[in-house]
């Protein structure tokens, strides 16, 4: 096996005029977890969905696993696992049928479906559940099952399109927990999200908008990107005692180019050469307590958000 | 403000709004009523005319000739087929190819001539008491209509075939379990795909090596043996309450139930490719039950139809194995008599899985 799990080169899907995905090139290295980003409607399915061997490119191609998209789907659709944001399987299985039939359909049969059976449902710790019916888990439960069944072939490579959306804080943890553990053994995971504190824990992360691969790298070298932080320019943090109001305030002062709210601070990008003392003088006017400032990195939302936004900028102009 | 009514103008615009964006659903309940209209109309015609009658004339005489022109002038009658022999006449009977057949004896001119009144033999298909009845009374008051040139009203004998107590229950329950048996299956398989879909499962089998012939066949296998358990049990309480016995081989229906099954299966397979949701395949499938009940030749005879229901009636699988069922449980036909429907049958089963089995992968991308 070759050290990348994907290889994208040129891949591009047109549905008519419309360009869905947009001539993106990159690479996933093996055992990695790759963060793949980007807003609704950006073109994530569909590259994933030509990247499983579902649908063909126009133009460009993708090896995954070693397999050409084009020439050989079902090799792709046999290596890979995959896990939708909505719960698919069957809801009125139980837990052990939904297993049994997902081994089936990838030809597992006697002693060895037996044998990964029992292996996904203790790596996902779902034994108490056989019996019950999918329909009935709770949304963790439900996507540990999903997960399973997406492992039961023992793929090298799962895609994950967002598995955490609408579950509670402590599945989350759990089921990021499980990532961490197959990625540890040497599985390849793709990722989309939307939540930033997950796409903080991918080694790495790609972010397309508008079809269009905008930005690749390890989140602390996204960071770092001169666009995020333009040169001349820094970033502080201000506690406050009302943050909604001393939010608005400063959003009103020229020297913001961007502000916003975490916990109850303000996250504020301005000029360099802009002291301190000028946020804190425009809070003081708008009657805002203010207390302390220090200065800060910036955060992925922030360098995804000033991506877009040059971006769009761009676009209107 | 009325409590009780609050609200009403609001929720009165916004469906009008949901049933704008949902142009399907109203189309289809205008149309519903327009089509019923034209299928009951057409199709509810009980005052038989047309029946497909063969002649065995062994008189070749203008007298013969006359006589036979005499019943086609009545419009009861319509002169398909012209055969040798009275055996000819009860197998083609027995196909189904016609329902009665004319045999003129030898000497019918000179019985004439003599003032005797001739004898015509007629042979009935007595399995469609719609048919035969009405047949049998216009046999028999033919001579009183016609314009008879001196000619002696002939002694017409009738022998009714297969049902010769012209029993209602011998015709109806055979096409009834036909009905049944397509309602079922089609409403079975229209639900499954459609489900699949709405619930995100169908994602999660195309990206897994499942074929899609595999997935599209593999769902009408289970759903076969409850069609053909529900076979057995219709033919089984039919026998059993109304009498009505197979009176051909039932091995034989069991396996010519095969191509049927399968055609109405694949039937339910393609609405299930066709609707969004399973509300519109509820749709779908309630479309295709009065054409079924109307146009199948269950209720009325087909050949009262218009040339483009009849067109209709010749897709729906339910057409071909009422047919079958007719011809081997009331007339005791074997195989080769059916072999045109059962290869209909064929057909149709065979586009409708090839059109879903692309129409589906069409929608999956």
């Amino acid at each position: 096996m070759s050290a990348n799990a994907i290889e994208i080169e040129g891949l591009t899907k047109r549905f008519g005029n419309f360009t869905a995905v947009d001539n993106l090139s990159f690479q996933v290295a093996s055992g990695t977890i790759f963060g793949f980003l980007g807003p609704n409607g950006s073109g994530k399915s569909t590259c994933i969905r030509m990247l499983c061997g579902l649908l063909q490119p126009t133009s460009g191609t993708a090896r995954v696993n070693g397999h050409d998209i084009r020439q050989d789907p079902e090799a792709i659709k046999r290596s890979i696992g995959y896990m939708n944001q909505s719960f698919s399987l069957y809801r009125d299985l139980t837990v052990m049928e939904n297993l049994t039939f997902f081994g089936g359909i990838y030809g597992l049969r006697g002693d060895d479906l037996t044998r990964r059976r029992q292996s996904v449902i203790d790596l996902v710790g779902i034994g108490d559940y056989l019996d019950r019916r999918a329909g009935q888990l709770s949304g963790g439960w439900r996507q540990r099952l999903a997960l399973a069944a997406a492992l039961i072939h023992e793929p090298q490579l799962v895609f994950l399109d967002e598995p955490t959306a609408g579950i509670d804080p402590v599945a989350r943890r759990e089921l990021w927990d499980l990532l961490f553990d197959l990625a540890a053994a040497g599985k390849t995971l793709f990722v989309t999200t939307h939540y930033m504190d997950e796409a903080e824990r991918c080694n790495e992360i790609a972010y397309i908008y508008l079809s269009k691969l905008m930005v690749q790298g390890t989140p602390a070298e996204l960071k770092q990107l001169p666009d995020v932080s333009p040169e001349g320019t820094r970033r502080i943090a201000i506690a406050a005692a009302s943050p909604p109001k001393a939010l608005v305030a400063l959003k009103k002062e020229p020297f913001a180019l961007d502000a916003t709210l975490v916990e109850a601070e303000i996250h504020l990008l301005m000029p360099s050469d802009t002291l301190d003392q000028a946020a804190l003088d425009a809070l003081a006017k708008a009657g805002v307590e203010s207390g302390k400032v220090r200065p800060i990195d910036p955060s992925l939302e922030d360098v995804f958000v000033t991506i877009t936004r040059k971006l769009a900028k761009e676009n209107h102009q | 403000m009325n409590g009780l009514l609050y609200g009403l103008r609001d929720i009165v615009i916004k469906e009008t709004l949901h049933i704008r964006r949902d142009p399907a659903t109203l189309v289809m309940a205008l149309m519903l009523p327009l089509i019923q209209l034209i299928l009951f109309g057409y199709a509810l015609d009980f005052d038989v005319r047309h029946i497909r009658t063969a002649v065995v004339d062994y008189d070749h005489s203008r007298e013969s000739r006359a006589y036979i022109d005499g019943l086609r002038n009545t419009h009861y009658f319509d002169i398909v087929a012209d055969l040798p022999t009275p055996d000819a006449a009860y197998d083609a009977l027995r196909r189904g190819d016609e329902r009665v057949a004319i045999v003129i004896a030898p000497g019918f001119a000179r019985d004439v001539a003599a003032g005797r009144r001739p004898v015509v033999r007629i042979l009935l298909d007595g399995s469609d008491s719609q048919v035969a009845n009405p047949a049998r009374s216009a046999l028999m008051n033919a001579p009183n209509q016609m314009p008879t040139q001196g000619l002696t009203a002939p002694d017409v004998r009738v022998d009714v075939l297969f049902n010769p107590d012209v029993r209602t229950q011998v015709y109806t329950i055979p096409g009834l379990v036909c009905v049944l048996l397509q309602l079922i299956t089609v409403s079975l398989t229209s639900f499954s795909l459609v489900r699949e879909r709405e619930q995100g499962t169908l994602e999660q089998l195309m990206v897994s090596p499942v074929g899609r012939l595999g997935l599209m066949v593999g769902k009408l296998v289970p759903y076969s043996v409850i069609a053909f358990f529900e076979l057995g049990a219709v033919l089984g309480l039919g026998y059993l309450i109304f009498d009505v016995r197979v009176a051909g081989s039932v091995l034989l229906l069991f396996m010519l139930a095969i191509p049927f099954i399968l055609a109405a299966l694949a039937l339910g397979l393609f609405i299930s490719t066709i609707a969004e949701n399973q509300a519109q395949a509820l749709q779908f499938t309630l479309l295709t039950v009065l054409p079924s009940i109307l146009l199948s030749g269950y209720i009325s005879p087909r050949e009262n139809l218009p040339g483009p229901l009849y067109i209709l009636s010749e897709i729906l699988p339910v057409t071909h194995f009422i047919q079958i069922c007719r011809a081997i449980a009331v007339r005791g036909a074997g195989l080769w008599d059916v072999m045109p429907s059962v290869l209909a049958l064929i057909a149709i089963a065979t586009v409708l899985i090839v059109a879903s089995t692309t129409r589906f992968r069409k929608s999956v991308s």
